[in-house]
């Protein structure tokens, strides 16, 4: 069962990728939708089955590497954690494989977008079920790889094409970090299985290791390195530019990859590793830090985007902070539920996105939209689910998980709880404030689109509908039905050894004001939006007139962009073109390869005449070289 | 004393009719002094004692292989003059290899002796009672079986390979063919007819 | 017996088939494919009796994992090499019975000389197996080229046979026994001068292997044959004389490791240098190939001169890659024909991608694993090697070794431009050969996918390795 929820996306890529023209464009969508609606029918399955009766299962496929010390094989590794990415991976990629059918209706290349999408649902389950680092990492690059493709699926724009490469390059940064963590881990170890590693954690929480002459704890670098790898592929800030840009791909794939499935890799890869970060203090902080940082830096950005695919970009980016602060508070449980939410409501807010830019036909500036509701009210109800959903609308999944990612930050004794309390608060409100105003200059206010006629706009075909009420239903109910499981009472006994707390979490009392806090927020956002966004537009005005520069810091996105461009893109550009024209094509090819080849090349003019055809010469050769080994012999 | 003498000159002529075969300007000549080496090995050979080879190689290389070279040479009748061409050429270079190989040989094998029990451990069983040829037969067919069957197999290539390569099968001449020719039939090749007059015979071949 | 039930089974049957030959007309292929089932059902019975070891005839002739492992290389080398040469003897007329059976004659010496543990019977079988691929170098007896490779080759063989057999000699003149496990016995008492008759046989045995300075026949020969024996060359007898190398290094002069470890990496080194660097001015395919087979021989021999168990057991797996990779690129050879004639130059693959894609692309993937570039076989053979190299710290032949695969890159990356970015001339015929596109996919497949599972060959050659002696 296990074998054919990672093996069935890889065969239906296959069979999709290679064999399309034998088997059709109709055959391939259906058979790569099969296949993933199977594989999330048996996730769900194993979910359950988990929540009854939480045990670690483990199937081998085979042995993958046997050289010296390392010992490696590829097999399948179930645990809760395991079970819980599985529903989100699998359910997710069969509503959004089938919601592509729909949406791709119009697109020349349908096999390979369902290719591409199959590859990399297996290139994810592959990262979820690892047991050990380098599988892991194998999935982590299938991933980077297939959200590469997926960017530039549309490989004719210009800017598709630099947002895949951006993606990738970013990416490759954060790699890095995890790459040296996975050297340092086998260096301290001598292994990389998860469980071996884990199990010797404790062991070496005291080692230090010399860097620059400074003493380091050895855990805590390691636990650096991985979350720097966490980070590339999470678009935490530092790392976050390739996000935004990646929306240039096909709005399924901006819902499957870059909101709900694979930037979360980076949120698993902590939690797994959370034996080790457990006991590394300063890791821990710098994720709670960098998290909430995050968290409040993208809600800002969002508030001033006019892109609806940017807008929900930024959102999924300060999401993503949220599930890292709770990860670095050491509510690893929190942050997975926050995932899960996360990932059915933002997948709907995507697909809703994709649904209206569908009906507007490729339109995606907010400021071109408005008064459609009635136009697509489908779409508009769903979207408002979605955003409730979002803002943690009291009772909607959000609601549960963004509440215990605040309150565990206001029990938490890390360093930066209180940052992190009152920044979880702040971007609450300012992520509720957004969300509105998404809702509201979309489907309120005047009509602006001045292209088209508002009779063109029409609402979606049902294949597409029917994905997103089945998100809906995971919007408004996955919080309430599993919070108990999840954090409650019974989550020790579900969560198993896959978390792993040094300090047994407490359950507190909560605060009364606590609890009213946030919801009276999130609710008092709706009608503050609605007067800010529709009721008079000339506060916002006054508003932006008076603050300038900050609006235009907002708009540039914190300049983050023309930093780097300034500071690496530039300048490794000019030292680039100083060590090709004068290192590479001066000294290194004039000596080296150019200079190498040629007497090479004379060399092998050489040889080849020495090759003359004679039968004396070669016997003479022979006995040259008797004699030459003989002397040898003799000398040695 | 007599044994050693004798020795001594077998030995003298091989090591110098041996040179006289790459040194002679006549191919013919060559072929003789080749002949003149055999004798005088096939000469050692019986000296001590193995009577059945030193006979053999009278018998097969003298007698069969020499002579056999000694025709073809006489027939093909080649422009051989140009063979030793670059011989000069190379000798002094030739000759400094083969001075170093030579030299080195003698540091390592003239330091070294035989060693005192070598015919004792020798797998060879010496026994003055049998003959030569008694004794290579029993071991030939017991202990030496597989190596005695592979020179059988490499025998049998060099056959097939000598065959193969020479007999060409020509499909442009008329052979004569025993069997067919004594049992053709009379129906075979003669028929009868009436033929029209007017019209004649028509030939079919 | 039972371990002996092969060998009796080869000679019988070739002597069967050579009857049946002469006096049944026109039945090669009858006998042609009689051999192949033969061989098939061969690798079964040694499959089964595996994990057996015994000697026999008095020690001297030995069966054991190694004998076994080559054993059942060789003859996956000389399968498929029937498989792929079958359409072009056809289009060659070069169909005689006597060609099958003289391939059988040759694999009864190969699997004498990977079994000797005697001086003579090694001998033997190494000249069986020479005298039948001398008479193949020159079976084309309409093109001067094949007799002159024939001719080439035989001299020079003769050559080495002689320099081998004087080394014997002086090994039993030292040793009174050619039997290996005396000779390594009699090496406490015999002194240095056994080293000579060391150098005399490794000069017979590289000359076989066509390592440097022994390989000058190589390149002619491999041109002038006709193309299916060319195949034949470059796999079988190198596997067998590679198997003769080892036993007769590791058994009777395995207390000598320094000396011989000394001359194999002399010659090993060449081999590296020299075929990267003539390889580049070939521009015959089979030409190259040949120079590519020395560097590989190069390689093999690197990891020989290691002498540890790990470096055995990456020799097995190098040995092992190259025949598939080998199989490969041959089969891709026979596939360019147009009407009947074939094209050996390299400029004949130009635009091979145009009107060949499967082929192009297979022979692309050959390159580049014969190059070895990851993650194909070729790159898993070299890594072996090199990392068993380093693992002894012979640090200066593992960087020659990688400088040298890198130079090599070049004319193999040679060829794939020329495929891929050449223009195209006229086209090839299609391949319709059943028995090419079966060897092809065979190794393509193994290429392509070795490195989901390297560690099932690894483990194999590890067990072999171990096992011996």
């Amino acid at each position: 069962m296990v074998y054919a929820i990672l093996f069935l996306p890889l065969l239906g890529s296959i069979l999709a990728g290679l064999f399309n023209k034998q088997i059709g464009d109709k055959t391939s969508q259906i058979l790569t939708s099969t296949f993933i609606v199977i594989g999330a029918c048996l996730s769900i399955l194993i979910l359950l089955r988990t929540i009854e009766h939480a045990e670690v299962l483990q199937y081998p496929i085979f042995d993958f590497v046997n050289s010296g010390s390392l010992k490696l094989h590829w097999s399948i590794y179930v645990d809760s954690l395991t079970a819980v990415m599985l529903v989100v991976v699998n359910s997710v990629s069969a509503l959004v494989h089938i919601y592509s059918i729909g949406y791709m209706s119009h697109d020349p290349h349908k096999p390979r977008f369902f290719a591409y999408l199959s590859l990399f649902t297996f290139a994810m389950l592959s990262l979820i079920t690892a047991d050990n680092f380098l599988q892991m990492f194998f999935g982590w690059e299938g991933v980077g790889v297939a959200s590469y493709l997926l960017i530039g699926f549309w490989f004719h724009k210009e800017s598709a094409n630099n947002a895949s490469i951006k993606a990738f390059i970013v990416n490759r940064v954060g790699d890095f970090g995890l790459l040296i963590a996975m050297f340092l881990i086998f260096s301290t170890f001598g292994t990389l299985n998860f469980h071996d590693v884990f199990i010797h954690a404790a062991e070496f929480s005291k080692k230090t290791i010399h860097i620059f002459g400074e003493e380091f704890n050895l855990i805590t670098v390691i636990c650096l390195f991985l979350f720097m790898g966490a980070m590339g592929k999470s678009a935490q800030i530092i790392l976050h530019t390739w996000l935004p840009d990646a929306m240039e791909g096909p709005t399924p794939v901006s819902a499957l990859i870059h909101a709900a499935t694979m930037v979360t890799a980076g949120v698993f890869l902590v939690v797994r590793c959370s034996p080790l970060f457990e006991y590394s203090k300063d890791a821990l902080n710098v994720v709670a830090f960098v998290g909430a940082t995050t968290a409040i830096f993208a809600a800002t950005i969002a508030i001033v985007q006019t892109d609806i695919k940017r807008i929900i970009a930024y959102s999924t980016c300060s999401q993503l902070g949220y599930m890292f602060f709770a990860a670095g508070m050491g509510a690893y449980n929190v942050a997975i539920f926050h995932l899960f939410t996360h990932a059915f409501f933002k997948a709907l807010l995507f697909l809703g996105a994709g649904s209206v830019i569908h009906g507007f036909h490729d339109e995606q500036d907010i400021n071109h939209m408005g008064g459609v509701w009635k136009k697509l009210p489908f779409t508009y109800v769903l979207m408002i689910i979605g955003t409730l959903a979002l803002t943690g609308f009291p009772l909607f999944a959000g609601f549960y998980s963004k509440d215990a990612i605040i309150e565990s930050a206001f029990f938490s004794k890390s360093f930066f709880s209180g940052y992190a309390f009152v920044i979880g608060i702040l971007t609450a409100f300012i992520t509720a404030i957004y969300s509105w105003r998404l809702i509201y200059k979309t489907f309120h206010g005047k009509y602006n689109n001045t292209h088209m006629d508002i009779s063109k706009v029409h609402e979606s075909g049902l294949v597409m509908l029917i994905p997103l009420i089945l998100l809906s239903l995971g919007a408004v109910f996955s919080g309430y039905l599993f919070h108990n499981i999840y954090l409650g009472e019974e989550s020790t006994k579900f969560w198993g050894t896959s978390i792993f707390f040094l300090e047994k979490m407490k359950e507190q009392e909560v605060p009364e004001w606590l609890t009213i806090l946030t919801p009276t927020l999130v609710i008092s956002s709706i009608p503050i939006s609605y007067y800010l966004f529709l009721g008079n537009n000339n506060v916002v005005k006054t508003i932006v007139d008076m603050n300038k520069p900050v609006h235009n810091f907002l708009v540039k996105k914190w300049y983050f962009d023309e930093l780097y461009e300034y500071l690496f893109v530039n300048n490794a550009k000019r030292i680039g073109v100083f060590f090709w024209q004068k290192g590479d094509v001066g000294t290194i090819d004039a000596y080296g390869p150019d200079g190498i080849s040629n007497s090479v090349k004379k060399i092998a003019g050489q040889a080849s005449k020495f090759q003359s055809g004679y039968l004396y010469h070669y016997a003479f050769v022979i006995l040259i070289g008797v004699a030459l080994i003989v002397t040898v012999l003799m000398i040695l | 004393m007599v044994h050693a003498l004798i020795f001594y000159v077998f030995s003298a002529i091989a090591i110098l009719s041996a040179i006289m075969v790459i040194s002679s300007k006549n191919t013919v000549h060559s072929v003789f002094f080749l002949i003149l080496a055999f004798i005088s090995v096939a000469s050692l050979f019986i000296m001590i004692g193995a009577e059945f080879i030193g006979m053999i190689l009278l018998i097969v290389y003298v007698g069969a292989v020499a002579v056999l070279f000694l025709f073809v040479v006489m027939m093909l009748e080649g422009n051989f003059k140009n063979v030793k061409h670059g011989f000069l050429q190379y000798l002094p270079f030739g000759a400094f290899i083969g001075a170093v190989v030579l030299f080195e040989i003698v540091i390592i094998i003239g330091a070294w002796k035989y060693k005192p029990n070598l015919i004792r451990v020798s797998s060879i069983p010496y026994n003055v009672s049998t003959t030569n040829t008694q004794s290579l037969g029993k071991l030939i067919y017991t202990d030496y079986i597989l190596a005695f069957q592979l020179s059988g197999l490499i025998l049998l290539v060099a056959m097939i390979g000598a065959i193969l390569l020479t007999f060409n099968k020509r499909s442009d001449l008329k052979r004569q063919d025993i069997a067919t020719q004594s049992s053709r039939e009379r129906n075979d090749s003669i028929y009868l007819t009436d033929p029209e007059s007017g019209k004649g015979v028509k030939v079919n071949d | 017996m039972n371990l002996l039930i092969p060998e009796f089974a080869l000679i019988i049957s070739s002597l069967g088939l050579l009857m049946l030959g002469v006096f049944k007309k026109n039945s090669q292929k009858l006998i042609n494919n009689f051999i192949l089932v033969l061989l098939v059902i061969l690798i079964g019975i040694i499959g089964v009796n595996y994990k057996d070891n015994q000697n026999f005839f008095n020690n001297t002739y030995s069966v054991d994992l190694l004998s076994n492992f080559m054993k059942i290389t060789v003859l996956i080398a000389v399968i498929f090499t029937n498989l792929i040469s079958s359409q072009y003897l056809r289009n060659q007329s070069l169909t005689r019975f006597e060609y099958s059976i003289l391939i059988l004659f040759s694999v009864v010496g190969m699997f004498t000389m990977i079994s000797a543990n005697n001086l003579i019977i090694f001998y033997l079988g190494l000249e069986l197996q020479s005298l039948c691929l001398y008479i193949l170098a020159s079976i084309n007896t309409t093109s001067v080229k094949s007799s002159e490779a024939g001719l080439k080759y035989f001299v020079l063989g003769s050559l080495s046979s002689g320099l081998l057999l004087y080394g014997c000699s002086l090994v039993y003149g030292f040793t009174g026994s050619t039997d290996y496990y005396v000779i390594a016995n009699s090496f406490l008492t015999s002194g240095d001068a056994l080293k000579f008759g060391l150098v005399f046989i490794l000069c017979g045995i590289a000359f076989k292997i066509s390592a440097v300075p022994f390989h000058m026949w190589a390149p002619d020969v491999y041109e002038g044959s006709p193309t299916s024996v060319t195949t034949f060359f470059a796999m079988a007898p190198k596997i067998a004389a590679l198997a003769a190398l080892i036993r007769f290094l590791h058994i009777p002069y395995a207390n000598f490791y320094a000396d011989w470890k000394a001359i194999i990496i002399v010659i090993s080194i060449a081999s590296m240098i020299l075929s990267a660097v003539a390889a580049i001015g070939q521009n015959n395919i089979k030409r190259l190939m040949a120079f590519s087979s020395i560097g590989h021989i190069g390689f093999i021999l690197a990891g020989l001169a290691v002498g540890t168990k790990q470096s055995l057991s990456a020799v097995l797996v190098y040995v092992f890659i190259y025949v598939l990779m080998n199989i490969g690129t041959f089969a891709c050879i026979m596939c360019i024909h147009r009407k009947g004639a074939y094209f050996e130059k390299i400029s004949d693959l130009s635009g091979l991608s145009k009107n060949h894609p499967v082929v192009a692309f297979s022979l692309s993937m050959l390159m580049f694993s014969l190059a070895g570039i990851p993650p194909l076989a070729g790159f898993f053979a070299k890594f072996y090697i090199i990392s068993s190299i380093i693992e002894q710290k012979i640090y200066y032949l593992a960087v020659i070794g990688l400088i040298s695969a890198v130079i090599s890159a070049f004319y193999y990356l040679r060829v794939i431009k020329v495929i891929y970015f050449d223009q195209p001339v006229d086209n090839y015929d299609p391949v319709e050969n059943i028995g090419i596109k079966f060897s092809l996919a065979v190794a393509i497949i193994f290429i392509l996918f070795y490195f989901i599972q390297p560690s099932l060959l690894s483990n194999i050659a590890d067990n072999v390795a171990l096992n011996f002696k």
